[in-house]
């Protein structure tokens, strides 16, 4: 083997140069085969009832909120900065939304009631995105606060369940159509399925998307090439603010109402799906698709856990150690991934 | 090598940039004209670097006045200069690793098409093309422009951070340490593109820790000395010991200090002494 014919020698280059590549697309996608696995492992556990359509559709449906909010969490992520409060602005706007349908305006059309909610989602993040870009706050201590605003927030709006909304409200959250060979199908799980091919379009297709990968991956680097850092980290957190209104208005159709608790229970479970799904903590890294996957993983164990009868107290407990293995996962696999770049 | 071309492109006057209480530059002048190359050196903390981050807008200076084209200009950041005709290689390159060449190439400034006549997208193919033909053609070297930037030597990721300040055709060139990770051969290179540059009508400043390339390179240079011009010389008529005692010192030759703009009036007085 040490005696290679000078032929050969570039051929074995080219050949290991591929392997490298295919090597690193797999490390980057890891998420769908380790779903894969979870999922034949509760198949095997629980033959015909797991992998029984309805089961794969109500999947699909608990994970349609948790998946906007986890977008919202992951695009923050990717453009190096961070968002604790998208779990409480999920909730507030859902329940600012309820109440302008139900008390400050009623009898005003349901869509109304969703503009009001994207805009208090949004106007939120435009503050998260203000203070961080301009004033240079930490964005962990900049969302730690407004996570604790808005939480409390909720409870200053209403401390019990709102009920009662225009079916229009509830529409996108609830509403089953009927479509053939898929038979009835929550409408839920195609804006969640849209939410995602969009929010990927706009990170990996446009100016403004591959600007917030560069300032995720060197905010200085991408100043100095005159890109306006300011201006991307303020959208990234009125699109974070909106996706996360977005969670919430599904959160509420799937439970019929607004709750006080539905959205402030969805930050940790975002942000777990979002770095199982590949998204570096660090910036630049990272594809929304897959952070899909890291939502279907949490949902594949909690449906496997409650059909198991296993006591739901313990699925918190469950998805910690979910995340705490994603986080050594990648930590190897970085280390992996250095090793293979260093011998480029 | 006489400089007949004497029209100034950027003229940096009285110019002074304090950082807390750091005075990175106390008063510095320069005086870029059409079609030269001027170098820039000066020991570290000189504030080389700052002024090449003032003069594209990343700084704004605390007093003096820069001025192009005779005009006297607010640069508000990179993307202002580069509408000015101004072109930057950074000293820290400015790549994002995470990206490819060819992004990195066009950072800030992908080529867009319209899909379907209304949506904004990068026009991948454009983009491929264009950083395909730069790679080739101005920068002389084979590369994949999908290759993430981390994946390259430091010369490559050299070659690229130039390549980048070429991209738009600029015609000011602004090269803060382009050679410091570079292998003799690279170079020679890029004392090559320099040189086609300056041909073809390019104005250049350059900043340089090794001094033989600065004066294989320069038309003139100017010293910088916490943070203000000691002077302004003809490369021509300097010596290397000239350029470090002047470095050292923080004085001009001979005479006593002189901190205009136009240094050149005084190249001439001075003989090499080597």
């Amino acid at each position: 083997m040490t005696n290679q014919s000078p032929i050969l020698a570039p051929l074995r280059t080219l050949r290991d140069s591929n392997r490298t590549k295919l090597v690193l697309f797999t490390l980057d996608n890891l998420i769908w085969p380790i779903l894969l696995v979870a999922f034949l492992f509760f198949s095997a556990l629980l033959p015909e009832i797991f992998t029984q359509y309805r089961n794969i559709r109500f999947l699909l449906y608990t994970s349609a909120g948790l998946g906007a909010i986890t977008l919202a969490e992951s695009i923050c992520l990717i453009s190096g900065n961070f968002d604790l409060s998208v779990g409480s602005v999920a909730g507030f706007s859902a329940m600012a939304g309820a109440l302008f349908l139900t008390e400050w305006a009623p009898g005003a059309p349901g869509v109304i009631g969703i503009l009001v909610l994207l805009c208090v989602g949004g106007a939120i993040g435009l503050l998260n995105g203000v203070l961080i870009a301009k004033m240079g706050v930490n964005p962990f201590l900049q969302t730690l606060s407004t996570l604790i605003i808005f939480e409390g927030g909720i409870l200053v709006l209403s401390s019990q369940s709102v009920y009662g909304l225009p079916v229009s409200y509830l529409w996108p959250g609830e509403a089953v159509i009927s479509i053939p060979v898929i038979n009835p199908i929550p409408v839920a799980i195609f804006i969640m399925c849209g939410l995602f091919v969009g929010l990927w379009f706009v990170l990996s297709r446009t100016r403004f998307g591959r600007a917030v990968y560069a300032v995720g991956g060197n905010e200085a680097s991408a100043a100095e090439a005159g890109i306006d850092t300011d201006r991307v980290i303020i959208a990234v957190y009125v699109i974070s603010g909106v996706l996360a209104a977005t969670g919430g208005l599904l959160l509420t159709g799937f439970n019929g109402g607004a709750t006080p608790t539905t959205g402030t229970s969805q930050l940790f479970p975002a942000f777990t799906a979002a770095v199982i799904g590949g998204i570096s903590l660090f910036g630049g890294r990272g594809n929304v698709i897959n952070t899909l996957g890291g939502v279907l993983l949490l949902g594949t164990i909690s449906a496997g856990l409650v059909m198991l009868n296993i006591d739901p107290t313990v699925i918190q407990t469950v998805n910690g150690i979910v995340l705490l293995a994603a986080i050594l996962l990648y930590t190897v696999v970085h280390q992996y991934r250095e090793r293979l770049l260093s011998d480029l | 090598m006489t400089v007949t071309e004497t029209k100034p492109r950027i003229e940096v006057a009285g110019v002074q940039k304090r950082f807390g209480t750091v005075e990175a530059l106390s008063d510095v002048s320069l005086t870029l004209n059409e079609g030269e190359v001027l170098g820039l050196v000066g020991d570290n903390g000189a504030g080389k670097s700052t002024l090449i981050k003032t003069l594209v807008g990343i700084h704004q200076p605390d007093a003096g006045e820069i001025r192009f084209d005779g005009e006297a200009v607010t640069i508000d950041g990179p993307k202002h200069a580069r509408t000015l005709g101004v072109g930057t290689v950074y000293q820290d390159l400015a790549l994002v690793d995470e990206l490819s060449v060819a992004e990195n190439l066009f950072l800030g400034r992908k080529p867009v098409r319209k899909l379907g006549g209304v949506l904004p997208v990068i026009d991948e193919r454009t983009m491929a093309e264009r950083a395909e033909r730069i790679l080739r053609e101005r920068l002389d070297i084979e590369l994949d422009p999908d290759t993430p930037v981390e994946y390259l030597s430091g010369g490559e990721r050299q070659a690229i951070a130039i390549g980048r300040a070429l991209v738009t055709d600029p015609d000011i060139v602004l090269l803060d340490e382009p050679t410091s990770a570079l292998s003799k051969a690279a170079v020679e290179r890029v004392e090559q593109l320099v040189q086609q540059l300056k041909a073809s009508g390019h104005s250049v400043i350059i900043i340089d820790h090794n001094l033989e390339e600065v004066r294989s390179m320069t038309d003139r240079i100017t010293v910088l000395f916490q943070g203000r011009t000691v002077d302004t010389l003809e490369t021509a008529a300097v010596s290397r010991d000239d350029i470090v005692s002047m470095m050292v010192s923080g004085k001009p030759l001979g005479g006593p200090a002189n901190n205009g703009a136009d240094g050149q009036s005084s190249a001439t007085q001075h003989s090499t002494s080597d």
